[in-house]
């Protein structure tokens, strides 16, 4: 290597470890990564590393949190947009994340840091322990059931799942409100449509999910209404062929879509 | 295999016979008729009523008011082996049946008590009765036998085909492999092994006013419903929560542990639930703390507080708290006697106890249906986060979690090695989970298990192992503990979550757990 080519790497080489350094406000960041439990005096936080550099992807809350942690023993599929918001225990945050525990289970993925100084959570929205009486996150503290909309026409409903699996604890409030719509609208005909889906990583890797899981999603959330109350037996279709992904908001390619018509 | 199996029988007994002989019973097996409630009895049940036990006394409050035993179906024997609901629901024991009195009553019977009927009170209805060997896991840790059908059937009646296959890896009772009642028997059954759980307190145990609602939260699956109103149920009563309701939980009952020869009438169904849900039981003496019930005492002990508390509250949080103390027993005074300063000292170990239960965090790790809930695996958290529920301790509905009591490698088993005294008492199975589905997040596709426990009514992977919790309520009457019987003692019970979760509790939080529970 000539000494002008070698100063050449070198710059590149600066160029690359300052763009895995600072990836910018808004850019969209997918990859498939262990998560890292960090340790703190309070919560601990959720990291996970990828091409360098340290993520922040959430605190332990609870089960009424719109993003909840993932779990050690298991990669974690990360889709996020990078954002402006100082590092949470030395991770970059991202602001919306999107994270799905992979199925399998990955005894490399096992590390939890103990707490550092550096880096502090407060008390928000819930202790370690007992909370102050509510769940962290419940959308309606006062208690009194939010009023329904008046339902006209066709009625939509995506349910989301994480990556290769089917109905979790995720799903009872989805399920709820169908069930609800149905009665209300009230539906003549329902159709449940099993989404399999796929992304596009950062790296450029298409993960697509199993055959065949499209089908499973779209027959056991017809089971479930079903024995819910669902008055009108559902069509039941599938789309579970080579799916795409283009990298962005790819997690809601894994669904079913539940339309529900008042006639 | 039947030669081992031989000589695991003859290891039981042997076991059996050196406990037998080794028991000092806490109460007295002369004043039997005091605290035993044999079928068709016909005394009055009392509004209230309290019963020795090793480290106090429980009390038992009836909230409608005495009751004629006689003619009550909870109390009369109304099936062929001669047993009734009290049978197993003693009231000195905490409406359940502690080890320490199935051995007194062997010994006072000479083993004829109904309790020892071979369809359960044996390790298999095949053995002799009458050999304390046929009935050792009774004998030695409260265990009855529960057969259940394999595969699985559905409410529909029609069978479940189930996410894994199951082998028969280690049947030391000898029942899962037998012709008749064994797994690929004439009965195509298969045996585990539980204590009954109490028939007290049962208002809160089969509340519905939290987190019930047609899909269960843990898992997005459909909840059991209530079959007279069609409405779901908590699913919280039995260890795999197989019954919906306390009168679908009599039918059974009366079907299986009382051999009826029909079924019970709706009458007799509706006097049994209604006095199971006027039954409030807790420890109401304490031998270290005193009385638990004193006007200015702590408001969540003694079992007045259970008939006065609200059911469905989650207390999980320092408004409600699960078991409400207000740090009454803080800081108390030492006190003028020996007496005193004694008690004191007691009840502020209690106190302690009460804040390792509800603020001590640990990590709780590779627990099926907790971790994997929202939580994070792990996740940094109390005891009161699983025993969350205001009064009682259960977790919220639907509450199967796998703590590993059932497990391996959680499960408490005797070391294998060349010089063992004692050998595994209970069955062993193999679970392979199907290929194709997901693997159980926390053990993968292969599962060695004493007892399926809620994988056996749902069929599902995830499930294998996840038990009901139960209730804290009346702990010291009725040891032993879990739903295997695993944990002799209190302490034993910490000493497996010390274990377990890798807590590192020191001896004296140990001893202020242990105190906590006793006083429950």
């Amino acid at each position: 290597m000539t000494g002008r080519a070698h100063r050449g790497a070198v710059l590149l080489l600066l160029i690359s470890s300052a763009a895995q350094a600072a990836p910018a406000p808004g850019e969209r960041i997918s990859f498939v990564s262990c998560p890292i439990v960090r340790d703190t005096r309070t919560v601990p936080c959720w990291l996970a590393e990828y091409d360098g550099e340290t993520y922040y992807l959430t605190i332990q809350t609870d089960v009424s949190a719109p993003v909840t942690p993932p779990m050690l023993g298991h990669l974690v599929l990360v889709e996020g947009v990078v954002s402006d918001a100082p590092r949470i225990c030395g991770g970059i945050v991202l602001e919306p994340v999107r994270l799905s525990v992979m199925p399998e289970i990955d005894a490399n993925c096992n590390t939890l840091l103990p707490a550092d100084e550096r880096y502090t959570i407060d008390f928000n929205p819930r202790p370690p322990g007992p909370s102050a009486g509510r769940l962290a996150f419940a959308p309606n503290p006062s208690g009194q059931p939010e009023p329904r909309p008046a339902l006209e026409g066709p009625q939509t409903v995506d349910v989301y799942f994480d990556f290769d699996r089917g109905v979790s604890f995720r799903h009872p409030s989805d399920l709820m409100s169908i069930v609800r719509i149905a009665r209300d609208l009230p539906a003549r005909r329902v159709r449940i449509t099993g989404v399999r889906g796929a992304h596009l990583l950062s790296d450029g890797t298409l993960l697509r999910e199993s055959a065949g899981v499209g089908q499973r999603r779209a027959e056991e959330v017809a089971r479930l209404l079903r024995g819910a109350g669902l008055e009108v037996e559902p069509e039941i279709d599938w789309i579970d062929g080579e799916a795409e992904a283009d990298g962005i908001d790819d997690w809601r390619s894994r669904r079913v879509t539940v339309v529900l018509f008042p006639d | 295999m039947n030669r081992s199996i031989n000589l695991c029988v003859f290891l039981l007994a042997c076991t059996a016979t050196t406990l037998l002989m080794a028991e000092t019973p806490s109460r007295s097996a002369e004043k039997l008729r005091e605290w035993w409630w044999p079928p068709g009895d016909g005394r009055v049940f009392p509004a209230y009523v309290e019963y020795d036990n090793e480290l106090g006394r429980l009390g038992i409050v009836n909230a409608n008011g005495p009751i004629e035993t006689a003619g009550h179906p909870f109390f009369e024997p109304l099936g062929t082996n001669g047993r009734a609901c009290v049978s197993c629901h003693q009231p000195a024991d905490g409406m359940s049946l502690s080890v320490a009195s199935i051995r007194q009553i062997w010994e006072a019977t000479n083993g004829t008590d109904p309790i020892f009927a071979p369809i359960d009170g044996m390790n298999c209805p095949n053995l002799p009765p009458g050999d304390p060997a046929s009935h050792s896991l009774l004998l030695e840790r409260g265990l009855f036998r529960i057969a259940l059908p394999w595969p699985p059937i559905g409410d529909d009646g029609q069978p479940i085909e189930p996410e894994f296959t199951l082998e028969v890896v280690r049947d030391p009772t000898g029942c899962n492999t037998d012709p008749v009642y064994g797994i690929d028997g004439e009965r195509r059954e298969i045996s585990v092994y539980r204590r009954p759980r109490p028939a007290a307190n049962l208002r809160y145990v089969v509340s519905t006013r939290f987190g019930v609602s047609p899909f269960i939260g843990k898992t997005g699956m459909l909840a059991a419903v209530d079959p007279e109103t069609g409405l779901p149920v908590n699913m919280n009563m039995m260890a795999d929560a197989r019954e919906p309701t306390l009168k679908t939980q009599a039918q059974s009952a009366a079907r299986t542990h009382m051999e009826v020869a029909k079924p019970l009438t709706p009458e007799q169904l509706e006097k049994i639930r209604e006095f199971e849900l006027q039954l409030y039981a807790a420890q109401v003496y304490s031998n270290g703390a005193g009385r638990l019930d004193e006007p200015d005492g702590p408001s969540g002990l003694g079992p007045r507080a259970l008939e006065r508390g609200q059911d469905g509250v989650l207390g999980n949080n320092t408004t409600r708290y699960v078991i409400p103390m207000e740090n009454k027993w803080a800081n108390l005074p030492e006190g003028d006697t020996p007496e005193e300063r004694e008690r004191n000292a007691f009840r502020e170990s209690v106190q302690r106890g009460h804040d390792v239960f509800f603020f001590r965090t640990f990590w709780i790790r590779d627990a099926m249906h907790i971790n994997t809930v929202g939580l994070g695996n792990p996740a940094k958290r109390t005891c009161a986060t699983c025993h969350g529920m205001h009064m009682t301790g259960m977790d919220t509905a639907n509450g199967w979690m796998d703590l590993g009591t059932t497990n391996h490698p959680w499960a408490l088993e005797p070391p294998e090695d060349p010089w063992a005294k004692k050998l595994p008492e209970l069955p062993l199975f193999k679970i392979t989970c199907r290929e194709d589905l997901p693997p159980h997040p926390f053990y993968g596709r292969v599962i060695y298990t004493q007892d399926p426990g809620r994988a056996l009514i749902s069929g599902k992977c995830e499930d294998v192992g996840a038990i009901v919790m139960q209730q804290f309520r009346g702990l010291a009457a009725r040891a032993p503990y879990f739903s295997n019987g695993s944990a002799a003692t209190l302490r034993e019970l910490v000493d497996f979550y010390d274990r377990r979760f890798n807590m590192r509790l020191t001896e004296q939080e140990r001893i202020d757990l242990v105190n906590f529970l006793s006083v429950l």
